[in-house]
């Protein structure tokens, strides 16, 4: 049943986004324009080689579109009241986040594979030294704990007057952490050729990372949807 | 000694007289009876006295208010949510000391304001993270969603601590001196001394001013239930 | 096809559609910005804080409801009906007093009461972007309903929009989006149903498969109705009860059906009148 319940909801946000494509379409044009933009700010000569800090702008990029892409979770169901129809069934609320946490994840994760062969094309002039597999194993770990604690934020951002002004303000801060252990990671990997060895350390961090905040989000996030 | 001394010891303006007593201690015996660091700190290294104390207490304040988040959220008590407003804004300002006493000893002791090195930077996450706190409390008007949002911010806020600072250990140790290692302290009996009395005199500082803020808090509630019921009319 | 419209007969818990309230209330507190007069002019910087005022919804609600009742709920605007309703349809929790729907209190489990209840709500808990199959189709997952399929399309040819399956939420009308929010709310078989001003919006035709709906579904379930029109209430209900200012300000039964007279019944004019009366001579249109 709880299974149902949340391939449901996942289909829903799914065939919602992809009929409309609004969130998907501002998302991958704001990580466009932010990798000119960082061009223009950091190397407007195009003299430097920017490998070194390739990490770092890219999960810049990654967190900022994530932001975009976050608020959406709930909007539709805001205006259009529909939240009530949710909350009135029998579906557990854990089930919903779950739900919503995993569409914010396949967003993300589209959008991501969209900027990554640009920002290659940008900012990468000598190729990857290390394995582009290992970077999709960041990706992966990192994109999972920004969905658990980006969805968790959300929940609560979009229930207060403030909306998606107060998303940025709580969600930056509590997501250094894991911002600290990608782009570290990323950097090693681009610049350095680093092995799944020398990230290791780094990904065990952002898996632990992941399990803290989805513990944190089962106990609380029934209080949060809750009247 | 039975119930009602021990409430007197523990009230406010007790606690805050305990504590004004162990922190001049504390002072006296950091100045006057400690030696001076062996090390190139010297004479500034005095600071510490005061300032991994009031780190810790900051830190206690944060699992004051994590602890009060849950109780609030399994108790639905007001009470809880009064505790946890009052330990996160102490928390917030004990954080604002650690910064500027860390800073002034960084610019005594070498050379520089700011470094970044995991302590320092861990607490100037958590204050922009409990700044966020009130961001959150001020955007919500009912009050039990106001503070079932506040208690579910502080838990994750709390739980985030610890990570941030693990995070940030990934880069080089940096300037910080480690003074707890695992073979024990680094510091002479004397300093030990002064270093607890000092320690003891601040948490007991923190517990009479959350003890303080939450009889503030209630104390304004009173008075607007005072002040509505004076708009009913008289009776 | 009446036969598929109503609730399965199962053990005594599971046929539990009676609705019990008792002192019943829901405060809010809601911030008011302070005006100071000019004589408290010297104490206005402490007194700067917002203000929060007491805003009672409800207030010492008391009702029972039997299984098989319509039960009408009328009153002027911002009377507390759409909050009673939420009540029962565990979407906000009372601040004080017992609630017991379908035999369950909301505040032990939710989830039983939620597979019983149907809710039809003032916005119609469509997604716009999803067609009217799809609709039906997520909230027969969100329910467990075993048969889903099968019944949406019985339903969608029920309320006369199976031409439109296909059509997407957003390019229907008010009232089909409100007939598509009907089928939905019967999609689960709920033994009671919370209706808000369901006639609200709706073409005659509409209203017509609406009542025709409402009588086929009529016996073994339990309905909650809240209506701007008295005489829509009186036309359905066997209980009447006026909410004004959260409070109840008048309650009776109705005449039954056939002339059959309960004790304390109330014949329709009688009642309309007492309506009127308990609202202190209100807006015409609200009794």
């Amino acid at each position: 049943m709880a299974r149902r319940q949340f391939l449901a909801i996942l289909r829903k946000d799914l065939l919602t986004e992809l009929r409309t494509r609004e969130t998907l379409l501002a998302m991958f044009l704001f990580a466009v324009l932010a990798l000119v933009v960082f061009h223009y700010a950091f190397d407007p000569r195009g003299t430097l080689d920017m490998t070194p800090y390739a990490g770092g702008m890219l999960w810049v990029v990654f967190l900022f579109a994530a932001l975009l892409g976050l608020n959406r979770s709930f909007a539709q169901e805001k205006d259009e009241g529909c939240l009530d129809g949710l909350l009135a069934s029998p579906v557990d609320r854990v089930v919903v986040f779950a739900a919503k946490a995993c569409a914010n994840l396949l967003f993300l994760a589209l959008v991501q594979l969209l900027v990554v062969p640009l920002f290659t094309l940008f900012f990468v002039q000598h190729g990857y030294a290390g394995h582009a597999g290992g970077i999709a194993l960041v990706v992966l770990l990192a994109d999972a704990g920004i969905a658990v604690l980006g969805t968790l934020l959300a929940t609560l951002a979009v229930n207060t007057r403030a909306r998606d002004l107060l998303l940025p303000i709580v969600f930056l801060p509590l997501v250094v952490p894991l911002l600290v252990a990608a782009t570290t990671a990323t950097t090693a990997i681009i610049a350095e050729g680093a092995g799944l060895g020398a990230i290791g350390g780094r990904l065990l961090f952002l898996g632990a990372y992941d399990v803290v905040f989805l513990v944190a989000a089962y106990g609380t996030y029934d209080y949060l949807l809750g009247e | 000694m039975d119930a009602s001394v021990w409430r007197r010891l523990l009230s406010a303006p007790a606690l805050l007289a305990e504590a004004a007593v162990l922190l001049l201690g504390g002072f006296l015996l950091a100045f006057w009876y400690a030696p001076t660091d062996a090390s190139s700190m010297g004479f500034s290294q005095k600071i510490f006295y005061f300032h991994t104390p009031i780190a810790e207490c900051a830190l206690v304040a944060y699992a004051v208010a994590f602890v009060a988040g849950v109780l609030y959220l399994r108790h639905q008590d007001a009470k809880y949510d009064r505790l946890g407003l009052a330990a996160v804004r102490l928390g917030l300002v004990f954080s604002l000391l650690v910064m500027g006493t860390g800073m002034i000893w960084g610019k005594a002791a070498w050379g520089t304001w700011w470094a970044w090195e995991p302590r320092l930077t861990t607490f100037l996450i958590a204050c922009v993270l409990y700044a966020a706190y009130f961001v959150v409390r001020s955007t919500v008007e009912d009050e039990g969603r106001r503070a079932t949002f506040a208690a579910v911010y502080a838990i994750i806020a709390f739980v985030d601590v610890p990570i941030t600072f693990f995070a940030t250990r990934y880069l080089p140790e940096g300037l910080h001196p480690v003074v707890f290692t695992s073979s024990g302290t680094g510091m002479a009996g004397s300093m030990l001394v002064a270093f607890l009395v000092s320690m003891a005199g601040m948490t007991l500082l923190l517990a009479g001013l959350i003890r303080l803020d939450v009889h503030v808090q209630e104390l304004r509630l009173e008075l607007e239930e005072f002040k509505r019921s004076l708009e009913r009319g008289p009776l | 096809m009446s036969e598929s419209m109503r609730a399965p007969v199962g053990q005594d818990q599971a046929e539990d559609a009676t609705i019990r309230l008792a002192s019943v209330s829901v405060r809010y507190r809601v911030p008011r910005e302070r005006m100071a007069s000019l004589k408290e002019y010297t104490i206005r910087w402490i007194q700067r804080r917002v203000q929060y005022v007491d805003f009672w919804a409800l207030e010492e609600i008391d009702l029972a409801v039997e299984r098989g009742e319509i039960f009408g709920v009328v009153g002027p605007n911002g009377a507390g009906k759409s909050t009673l309703l939420r009540v029962l349809a565990t979407l906000s929790t009372p601040s004080s007093g017992s609630v017991r729907v379908a035999g369950t209190d909301p505040r032990q489990d939710p989830t039983p009461i939620r597979r019983a209840v149907g809710f039809i709500a003032h916005s119609p808990l469509l997604y716009p972007e999803l067609t009217a199959r799809e609709n039906l189709r997520f909230y027969g997952d969100l329910y467990g309903v075993p048969d889903a399929a099968a019944r949406s399309d019985a339903l969608l040819e029920r309320v006369e929009l199976d031409t439109r399956r296909n059509d997407r939420v957003r390019t229907f009308s008010r009232g089909m989006r409100q007939r598509l929010a009907i089928a939905r709310a019967l999609l689960h078989r709920p033994r009671v149903l919370l209706l808000d001003e369901p006639h609200a919006g709706l073409d005659p035709h509409a209203v017509d498969i609406l009542d025709g709906l409402l009588a086929e579904v009529r016996t073994d379930h339990t309905f909650v109705m809240v209506t701007h029109s008295l005489e829509r209430g009186l036309q359905w209900a066997t209980q009447v009860i006026v909410l004004a200012a959260g409070e109840v300000a008048y309650a009776a039964p109705v005449v039954g059906e056939g002339g059959v007279a309960q004790p304390g019944a109330v014949a329709p004019d009688e009642m309309a009148a007492a309506c009127r009366r308990a609202m202190g001579g209100g807006p015409e249109g609200a009794c």
